[in-house]
């Protein structure tokens, strides 16, 4: 992040309260971002957009009051610094996306990527960038290729804390340092791409029973 | 226009490693056509039949390029094609002339941030067509003299540039602004007449680069040139990459040398006003036909079933209401979404069909009984409940309730905010609030919606079923927001 760069003040629009509150505790856990308002309807969104003052606008295109691409293209007039992340319930193709872009809208994740894609075309957007990611495209390899490249000490680690073994006790089973524990943590977090414990034991879990990727 | 397949890059290379990382990195995004030198690229260019998203130069040595033909070629006959520069060590003396003779459009440091570039080069593919406005020559007298923003913390210089700058000539005139925050407010006051800003970077509370940021949103028209003495490379790449920025200007500022640099952002301000503008109208005047053609399919797609049921010029009088309403201005987003996309034809036909089905339910149910106010509330509260619009037969009055119930919701309202007045002959129902009403079938739209079209359906039932209950409905359109008002003849309340 560039030195001096302000908090992220977000606004999250999103009917259904329990799509609304995992992306809210998944984003929460970056710290400079803030959040300044949220609400299930288009209508309240606008309403309530002058007194919030948001950076960013999170908002799902299959609201129930409004569509939430028309409520978008108020917002933006309303606010014209705004920036508009659309959640679409399916993925985009290449002539909607040039609509979008058309539209004001800053960048559009689909209901069936990621969540890390989410939350990195949210930083990407913050100062008012359009941001399109290989949003066609699978990524070549992902979390799988990062896994099987892994050396066969950190597979066996990233095993062991995916089954929420205390660090203190990989250290006993390996016969090493918790020190060297914690290094080879990080280098797997660092590999996977991942920035926390519950991404590696989802991913994890979801490799064991062949569903990864 | 859109992108058919993947978005084809030229890259021109020194260095075989750098294609084969550059392939690495991209090869699934793009499709890459690669040359080691600039005259097989620049007849590449030349003679394809639809440009590239982009053309990449990797050099051995970035400085040998600033007579490149290949980005020469690039910027005086492909202005839509984006000009990437990677290299390992950019100085800040080359990025400055390289956009001075806009020969780069943008530059990444190495190791480069591949999901950055991407973006760029998908976007400059997506919007092809916007390309970059023709320079405009000045029109004498038009308008007050433009002016321009000089931002930086150190007032006592500025004031003595901006006199400086006033003595020198009488094109334009010169505002300080010692803050970010300042420039801001003074831009709020200034009434468009700001042309330029020039902002130094390292201020107190907002840096230069978040102005410009922020600039490049609110006031896209507004040329941005940022200025520093610190030759921060890193912000310099972010300013042109991100905040676009016409041109870097390093410090000490020279009042003859800034002379000439404003001189050429003025005109590119005009350019930008002028392309905004013409865009603006055009896709104005090309909606309006767009708008005539929905309305003559509309109309005879729906007068057959609704003025039969309802009687004569039901249909006509719902489209004449519609088009009291004001909605936002198109835009060539609107334009693409009605040439590209089968949007005019499922416009019609889903609201056709959403229609006939309501109407269906209606016809086939018995007469309604003299209404009365409690009645209405009745129907009223019953409808509120009915979460969903149900297939079973409605009566008009239910069919009434249930339509006022959606547009009320869609306002964020609810049957509290109805005024409700009977008098002897008469009830008349009139929300207390203007309702939102921010799309209509008449609007400028990208896409059919669940909402907009049960918003138009519920807006025409409400014709229909004031009709068939002997009453009347009138509309007036405001911004984004109708007032109606319903009249339905009625009885006294019946006494205990």
């Amino acid at each position: 992040m560039l030195a001096g760069q302000r908090r992220l003040r977000l606004y999250v629009t999103i009917g259904q309260r329990l799509l609304r509150d995992s992306l809210l505790f998944q984003i929460l856990l970056h710290d400079d971002v803030e959040l300044v308002g949220e609400s299930e309807t288009g209508v309240d969104t606008l309403n309530r957009l002058h007194t919030t003052r948001p950076g960013v606008l999170l908002i799902e295109e299959n609201l129930q009051d409004n569509d939430g691409l028309t409520i978008a293209e108020h917002a933006l007039t309303l606010n014209p610094a705004l920036s508009v992340l659309l959640i679409s319930d399916t993925p985009v193709s290449t002539g909607r996306m040039a609509i979008y872009l058309e539209a004001g809208i800053k960048a559009v994740v689909s209901k069936h990527q990621p969540i890390q894609e989410l939350i990195k075309t949210l930083f990407y957007i913050r100062g008012g960038q359009v941001y399109v990611g290989n949003w066609q495209h699978k990524p070549a390899a992902g979390a799988l290729g990062a896994f099987e490249a892994l050396s066969g000490r950190e597979r066996e680690v990233a095993q062991l804390m995916a089954r929420r073994t205390p660090v203190r006790d990989i250290a006993g089973q390996l016969g090493v340092s918790c020190k060297t524990v914690h290094s080879y943590k990080d280098r797997i977090f660092v590999k996977m791409g991942f920035e926390r414990l519950p991404e590696l034991i989802l991913f994890m879990q979801r490799h064991q029973h062949g569903a990864a990727e | 226009m859109a992108i058919n397949g993947a978005a084809e890059v030229i890259l021109r290379y020194d260095d075989e490693h750098d294609r084969e990382y550059f392939e690495a990195l991209f090869g699934n995004d793009f499709t890459i056509q690669s040359f080691t030198s600039d005259q097989p690229a620049r007849d590449h260019l030349c003679l394809s039949t639809k440009p590239p998203a982009a053309i990449v130069l990797i050099p051995d040595r970035p400085d040998g390029h600033l007579q490149s033909p290949l980005l020469a070629e690039a910027r005086d006959h492909h202005p839509g094609v984006l000009k990437i520069l990677m290299g390992d060590a950019i100085s800040l003396n080359l990025l400055v002339t390289l956009l001075d003779d806009q020969l780069i459009d943008r530059c990444f440091e190495q190791p480069v941030n591949a999901d950055m570039v991407r973006s760029h080069v998908l976007t400059a593919a997506l919007t092809r067509g916007e390309a970059s406005p023709s320079p405009v020559p000045e029109q004498a007298g038009a308008g007050a003299r433009p002016a321009i923003l000089i931002v930086d913390d150190e007032p006592t210089a500025t004031r003595y540039l901006a006199r400086q700058l006033e003595r020198m000539q009488n094109q334009f005139r010169v505002l300080c602004a010692s803050s970010a925050e300042e420039a801001l407010e003074t831009l709020r006051n200034a009434n468009g007449d700001v042309a330029v800003v020039m902002t130094d970077q390292r201020m107190p509370g907002m840096h230069g680069k978040e102005l410009l940021d922020e600039l490049r949103q609110s006031y896209p028209a507004i040329v941005r040139i940022l200025t520093s003495a610190w030759g921060e490379v890193d912000v310099a790449l972010d300013a042109v990459n991100e905040g676009r920025i016409f041109r870097y200007q390093k410090k000490p500022w020279n009042a003859g040398e800034l002379l000439a640099l404003f001189r050429k952002a003025l005109a590119r301000h005009r350019a930008l006003v002028s392309a905004r503008n013409s865009s603006l109208s055009q896709a104005e005047q090309q909606f309006a036909e767009l708008r005539q053609q929905r309305h003559a399919r509309l109309l005879e797609h729906l007068s057959e079933p609704v003025d039969r049921l309802a009687g004569a010029q039901v249909t006509a009088d719902f489209l004449d209401s519609l088009a009291t309403i004001r909605t936002l201005p198109a835009l060539p987003s609107h334009l693409r979404a009605s040439r590209e996309t089968p949007l005019e034809h499922e416009l019609v036909r889903d609201f056709g069909d959403l229609v006939r089905r309501q109407l269906d339910a209606l016809e086939r149910s018995p007469e309604a009984a003299p209404l009365n106010r409690s009645m209405f509330d009745l129907a009223m509260a019953n409808a509120s409940e009915a979460s969903t619009r149900s297939a079973a037969d409605q009566t008009p009055l239910s069919a009434l309730c249930q339509s006022l119930t959606i547009l009320l919701t869609a306002s964020g309202l609810n049957h509290s905010h109805l005024n409700i007045e009977q008098d002897d002959t008469s009830l008349g129902v009139t929300p207390a609030s203007a309702l939102h009403m921010y799309s209509h079938l008449l609007a400028p739209i990208t896409r059919l919606s669940r909402p907009l079209l049960e918003q138009q359906t519920a807006l025409l039932l409400l014709h229909v079923t004031a009709r068939l209950l002997g009453g009347g409905i009138d509309v007036a359109g405001g911004d984004q927001s109708l007032r109606l008002s319903l009249r339905l003849p009625a009885a006294p309340e019946p006494e205990f």
